[in-house]
């Protein structure tokens, strides 16, 4: 068994283009990834939600709109003709324009219909998922305020038909002082305080990297392990097409050793592949790999254990290499899908996260969660590590089967 | 040295050996020869128990193959008809590989692998990488890669297939080399030449069958026909000469310009073939009679060229 799985590596340690690319690849693909997921960069920083804004009332209150929206951190404004607005979201460059219609102002006042619209691109979901909660709050501030005063002047002016103007206008004066006195008055700053709903990080508060880094490094680093064993089990059926599987089999030792070699010099390349990853991550992109070290090397050696039988499961239900080649790519890709390597679980559907506890990604995606953003102990990690070597020792049972039934079969 | 009694093996529906018995003596070098699909190789992989047959028995010096097979495996070695070997390595990693499976290690394994090269000649060779050899080179790392346990028996499953003249006979050495030294050697091919110059005895298997086994003198005597009669044509024959095999007792064999009669009366054929040449309008460039070759006997066996 160690003489074949020395005898594997040698032969893959010997091919320094194949070593050099089953360790860049993942690299520039973590790399990428984090990028995407904005987890390299300052944390806490985002960029502001471009806006584009089309003023047709051009009064004091849509100005004061304007204004309002535009000193928000969120959100960033750009005034645009509404021609001009539609056609840059039509072709995709903005999400959305916000409209305000001919007697904006007016219908405030009167308490009547608002005339504004929200024009947006439905691709652009999340964005706006975001706009909209930045806009409602500081949109609705401004018009259901003017609304109240317009609302108050119209119902004092319908009970009491017999003022004068002068009277009315003297009312209308005393109305806006008594709320603008009410918003500056210390009052006002209590309730605003006291409506303010405390946030507090219960995961995450004391960050090792951040979200997007911690996704991308374990959701890229298992995708490419599986698909660097997936090669590597192949390689057992290299050995039959090349006949060396024949005279591997009339030595004196047995087919499972055959096997369990391939499976430990795999083991061996998806333990240096991992490793590199994370010292890659540490070094380039400011993982602390050191945050809870016994806990990430036996998840990496679970992970590893895990997709080693993955690749092995592969090569022996498969009669040839190419066989091996697009089954695993297809599953590969599906279980990577469904386990949140390619996109985090938490962008999919509820029947999503069901479905993806079958894949090898999402317990160890997990369990790499568990060690650098929840920072949990090892006492709870372990059950993730659990899993993944069930599903090693499940598939390993399911390969040593098969290898028997098929390839035995075939010399 | 080896005994196989009644051995039998299908798949599905094709029969590849029917009942094959064989007993190979210590030191003996045996040839197996057939056409391709003949059984060869299915009696190769049965021996070295890379198949087990659906009936029969195998003896090593006495002892059933199966009863300790992991004994049995290292009496025994393999030369593949594929290049068995890892491309990618040098020719010592593989032989090394191959000698620690059989349990061989340090000074032993060291010794054994620069005797093996200096015997084949590739010593000088030795860290070059297997895919940088030739056809021939290769067939003798092969060959190599079986003799590093110091087998009992070694099966050489058509050990020279697709390699040039000269890297042939340096092979027909190594092997008559090792056959001086007293290995037990079972040989198979389909080139009645390596049967003839290598073999003691050699056993003609067709179509699962064992239908003559004995020396090469033995199959002569044996055989009804004594002689072939080889001629060859400056041109092409212009008549059908489908019928021409019916003026004589023994089998002809006519392709394109030549035509091999093997008979038992040369004396009295010789004249006959001449004539009916000359009535068929072919014009002859050459003529000889010959003693008889295996080809001939396989053809009387079988009534088809070893070749088809």
């Amino acid at each position: 068994m160690f003489t074949i799985a020395l005898k594997d590596i040698r032969q893959y340690l010997k091919d320094r283009t194949a070593v050099l690319l089953s360790l860049l690849l993942p690299m520039v693909l973590i790399t990428i990834f984090a990028l995407m997921y904005g987890g390299i960069g300052k944390p806490k920083e985002s960029r502001p939600i471009s806006l584009l804004f089309t003023d047709q009332d051009n009064t004091e209150l849509s100005k004061e709109v304007f204004t309002t929206l535009n000193d928000q951190d969120a959100m960033q404004l750009f005034p645009k003709s509404y021609n001009e607005a539609t056609g840059l979201i039509k072709k995709g460059k903005n999400a959305a324009v916000l409209v305000l219609y001919k007697g904006f102002q007016d219908s405030v006042e009167a308490g009547k219909k608002v005339p504004m619209e929200l024009f947006y691109d439905e691709a652009k979901e999340i964005e706006m998922g975001l706009l909209q909660q930045a806009l409602w709050s500081n949109l609705f501030g401004i018009t259901i305020k003017k609304g109240i005063k317009g609302k108050v002047n119209t119902w004092i002016k319908e009970k009491n038909p017999n003022l004068t103007n002068s009277e009315l206008l003297d009312i209308q004066e005393q109305v806006e002082t008594q709320f603008s006195d009410f918003e500056q008055s210390e009052d006002s700053g209590k309730m605003e305080k006291n409506s303010n709903l405390p946030m507090t990080a219960l995961v995450g508060e004391e960050k090792n990297g951040n979200l997007g880094l911690v996704q991308a490094i374990a959701g890229m680093a298992i995708m490419m392990l599986l698909f660097s064993v997936a090669s590597s089990g192949a390689s057992l059926l290299k050995e039959k097409e090349d006949g060396t599987f024949r005279r591997l089999l009339v030595s004196p030792i047995s087919p499972s050793s055959i096997l369990y070699g391939k499976m430990l010099s795999t083991l061996f390349m998806a333990v240096l592949q991992l490793t590199v990853m994370f010292l890659y991550s540490w070094l380039a992109l400011g993982l602390d790999i050191f945050i809870n070290l016994p806990a990430l090397i036996l998840m990496i050696l679970s992970a590893a254990i895990a997709c080693t039988s993955f690749g092995i499961f592969m090569a022996s239900i498969c009669k040839s290499r190419k066989q091996v080649e697009s089954l695993s790519t297809l599953i590969i890709l599906v279980i990577s899908a469904l386990g949140g390597s390619m996109m985090p679980l938490i962008f999919m559907p509820e029947i999503m996260h069901k479905l993806a506890i079958v894949s090898v990604n999402y317990w160890a995606i997990e369990g790499f969660f568990d060690i650098f953003w929840r920072q949990l102990p090892l006492s709870e990690i372990y059950p993730k590590m659990l899993v993944l070597l069930g599903i090693g020792i499940l598939l390993t049972t399911i390969s040593v089967i098969s290898f028997r039934r098929n390839l035995l079969k075939l010399v | 040295m080896l005994v196989a009694k009644n051995l039998s093996k299908s798949y599905k529906e094709i029969n590849a050996l029917n009942n094959v018995s064989l007993s190979i003596k210590e030191g003996e070098l045996y040839g197996l020869l057939g056409p391709n699909g003949a059984g060869k190789t299915t009696t190769i992989n049965i021996l070295s128990s890379l198949l087990k047959p659906d009936s029969g028995e195998i003896l090593y010096q006495g002892k059933s193959l199966y009863q300790n097979l992991t004994k049995s495996k290292k009496m025994i070695g393999v030369v593949p008809q594929e290049i068995a070997l890892y491309e990618d390595l040098t020719a010592i990693e593989n032989l090394k590989f191959w000698g620690t499976l059989y349990g061989i290690k340090g000074k032993e394994l060291h010794s054994k692998t620069d005797e093996l090269l200096e015997l084949l000649g590739l010593s000088d060779r030795k860290n070059h990488k297997i895919k940088t050899y030739s056809g021939g080179m290769k067939r003798r790392i092969n060959i190599a890669a079986a003799l590093l346990h110091n087998p009992k028996i070694v099966f050489m499953d058509e050990p020279t297939v697709g390699i040039d003249p000269q890297s042939r006979n340096l092979i027909f050495e190594v092997i008559q080399e090792l056959h001086s030294r007293g290995l037990t050697m079972i040989y198979t091919t389909h080139y009645m030449e390596e049967a003839e110059r290598l073999c003691d005895r050699i056993g003609i298997i067709d179509e699962g069958n064992i239908i003559a086994e004995g020396s090469l003198e033995e199959l002569k005597k044996s055989s009804k026909i004594k002689e072939e009669i080889h001629v060859k044509f400056t041109n092409t024959q212009k008549t059908d000469l489908s019928n021409i095999n019916n003026h004589f007792n023994g089998q002809l064999l006519i392709q394109d310009n030549q035509m091999v009669l093997s008979t038992s009366h040369a004396n009295t054929d010789l004249p006959n073939l001449i004539q009916m040449c000359t009535h068929a309008d072919l014009h002859l460039e050459n003529l000889e009679v010959r003693s008889l070759s295996l080809e001939s006997i396989f053809l009387e066996l079988t009534g088809k060229s070893l070749r088809d």
